[in-house]
């Protein structure tokens, strides 16, 4: 009996690596390049994944049309990371086994993209974040990458557009508790410290609260005794458009201005009259009339059937980064990849994207207000 | 200010407890903490918001969804906790499955209308009221602590004056000699489900309306406060509960105000233990004797 079963066995572990052998060849000789997205597909902030997702899948979609990279057709893989810290580590190690492997696009959070960050860098896989926002975000390593606006760069622009156009003299701020949001807060509040205190302008009141805790009636309490005429948000719009509701059924003549990544259709659908007014810098605007602009939001359009946030518009060009920049070394040594994408200009629907000395992403904004349910550049 | 926060308060504890008596009724019969019943008021809120997009206007639209939710909790029991009894399996594999089932209401609210946030419509709000220089009452404030108090004014008076409360009361103190009087437990039980379905989805409608939002995993955090609201009240108790949900509401205004948003929650659920240290029955809990 033993020796039958043991027998069996023995031509169990022939025929698997029969197969794995023959595996390994397979994909050898095809050689295809793979491009990981990597972000929240399930769970609370899946919609910002799976965007991440269709972006790139459109771009790569693109590509492959016009014969690929390398004459090679460009394989996508998905990685869903649930946004949490622990299962981000773990699609790390999934992404870093798998070596055709060249670039990621993701994650979705800094807190979550840094603890995988290491394991990118250690194996030398380009890592793009377009929605990264963390100071210290690219000084993980050589090959981490930030598409997304720099936390101090965007902040200016937010007190610009509350002090220039929503003649600011009160202050409040609107932060959730999460890494970006404290430090945003932080950013802000010295900023107005240091230029704007000799104008007369100051925060006089700075409300943290749970992401998503949908009661902000006792902030909303606090900020009107302060007497705050302009709030800046530093949340995301399923913050942003509750309290925005709540505080104007106790004070419609509330100014308020949010961050880009409360930009989306999402704000407008959830917001509905009450964010009519709410102003943002951006730097990816859907209805712009540029042509490159307009294709990407109707192809989208066409494919996905939503529009596409500037995070969503961000993880396109950061594909269309990767892939230009294996195109023009003509080969798939990592090393001089990263040294492309380092020393790209890319035009892409989020403007001229260069990288600084830091790795960060420089690009122009927009400014634009919610009027008639719909965002409209502004000029002031 | 303070005042203010007293209001603000009052009503949403008042939501906090309708569903936080569900935990309770369920708890008095079955000594089963149901932990789906969180994701029940989620899926009362997503399936208001449903029928008001058929166009039937929002009061039908709330008294449908409070009905399917019934439904849903009662058949929670009916495919789900039923066997186990039958099967005489333990406490803690009814437990885990409350939890199981609350997981697959939640994931599949989410499948079906995505996990982003979606406007409530407004239906409390008709403007608002200003005492003295600085209180301001919003309608939606006063619509909820009224409806939250009539609702559970009517459950008091099913547990209490009714037959059917008496046979929850008879199945409460000892099933065999219940079903021995006549009474079928399985059908009291169902019903209780239901009732905890009903009041929960009632929640759900009317916190979606006062905060004009509402999303798939809204059950996940209320539904914590509510099981602690109705601890701390004293759980099996159906006025501790109303009084644990009012206190934890208030708690919670409060703490947002004078200690910070961040701080809510927190303090809520350290009032908690602090009460259950000192009254481990809670505030109105009476002290129960094992079952043998």
């Amino acid at each position: 009996m033993m020796k039958k079963l043991s027998r069996i066995f023995s031509v169990c572990i022939v025929c698997s690596m029969l197969l794995v052998i023959g595996g390994c060849s397979k994909t050898d000789a095809k050689k295809t390049i793979k491009i990981a997205v990597a972000g929240p597909m399930t769970g609370d902030n899946s919609e910002y994944g799976i965007g991440f997702k269709n972006a790139v899948e459109l771009m790569i979609k693109q590509w492959n049309a016009n014969g690929g990279v390398l004459k090679n057709q460009i394989e996508l893989v998905v990685y869903d990371d649930k946004n949490s810290p622990e299962e981000g580590a773990n699609v790390g190690q999934k992404i870093a086994s798998d070596k055709s492997i060249i670039g990621v696009i993701g994650h979705f959070s800094s807190g979550v993209t840094m603890t995988a960050t290491p394991t990118y860098q250690d194996n030398k896989i380009i890592l793009i974040a377009p929605s990264a926002s963390h100071p210290d975000f690219t000084k993980q390593g050589n090959f981490i990458f930030r598409n997304n606006a720099v936390i101090s760069t965007e902040a200016k622009e937010v007190i610009d557009l509350a002090v220039n156009y929503h003649k600011a003299k009160k202050i409040g701020i609107l932060a959730i508790k999460t890494d970006w949001g404290t430090s945003t807060k932080n950013v802000i509040v010295q900023i107005i410290k240091d230029q704007y205190a000799a104008k007369g302008i100051e925060v006089v009141d700075v409300e943290e609260v749970v992401e998503g805790s949908d009661d902000y009636t006792p902030n909303i309490t606090k900020m009107k005794q302060a007497g705050v005429d302009t709030i800046i948000g530093a949340c995301m719009y399923a913050t942003l458009a509750p309290f925005t509701k709540q505080y104007k059924l106790v004070d419609p003549s509330i100014n308020i201005v949010g961050f880009s990544n409360a930009y989306t259709q999402n704000l407008l659908n959830l917001g509905g009259k009450s964010v009519e007014g709410l102003t943002f810098p951006v730097i990816f605007f859907s209805q712009s009339t540029e042509a490159n602009v307009a294709k990407f939001v109707t192809d989208y359009k066409t494919a996905y059937n939503s529009v596409p946030s500037s995070l969503t518009a961000q993880a396109y060009d950061s594909v269309g980064i990767l892939l230009t920049a294996i195109k023009q070394v003509g080969s798939l040594d990592r090393d001089k990849i990263r040294d492309a994408v380092a020393g790209i200009t890319y035009v892409g629907v989020t403007g001229s994207t260069t990288f600084n000395a830091t790795r960060d992403a420089v690009k122009p904004f927009n400014k634009v207000v919610i009027k008639d349910g719909q965002f409209t550049k502004l000029a002031y | 200010m303070f005042a203010q926060q007293i209001f603000n308060g009052l009503s949403i504890g008042m939501a906090y407890a309708l569903v936080a008596v569900g935990y309770s009724l369920v708890f008095g019969i079955l000594r089963l903490i149901n932990f789906s019943h969180g994701s029940v008021y989620a899926f009362g809120a997503m399936m208001t918001l449903f029928f008001v997009s058929t166009r039937i206007g929002i009061i039908p639209a709330i008294i449908v969804s409070a009905l399917l939710s019934g439904v849903v909790a009662a058949l929670i029991n009916k495919w789900t906790l039923e066997p186990l009894r039958l099967k005489n399996s333990s406490k803690i594999a009814s437990l885990i499955t409350t939890i199981g089932v609350s997981n697959v209401i939640q994931n599949m609210l989410i499948i079906v209308f995505g996990s982003q946030r979606e406007a409530f419509p407004a239906f409390m709000d008709f403007g608002s009221v200003t005492i003295g220089n600085s209180l301001v009452i919003k309608s939606s404030q006063i619509v909820v602590f009224v409806v939250g108090l009539i609702l559970l004014l009517v459950l008091t008076i099913i547990v209490n004056k009714t037959k059917f409360g008496l046979s929850m009361k008879a199945v409460q103190q000892n099933m065999r000699a219940a079903s021995l009087m006549g009474i079928e437990n399985n059908r009291v039980i169902t019903i209780t489900f239901f009732l905890g379905g009903v009041t929960a989805a009632i929640g759900g409608a009317l916190l979606g309306g006062y905060y004009q939002i509402a999303y798939p995993m809204m059950g996940a955090m209320l539904g914590l406060k509510a099981f602690a609201a109705s601890v701390l009240g004293g759980i099996g108790v159906l006025y501790g509960s109303v009084i644990g949900g009012l206190i934890v509401g208030v708690i919670e205004s409060l703490a947002a105000t004078y200690l910070g948003g961040t701080y809510r929650d927190l303090v809520a659920f350290l009032i908690l233990i602090i009460v259950l240290i000192i009254r481990p029955n809670g505030i109105f809990g009476k002290k129960t004797t094992e079952k043998v």
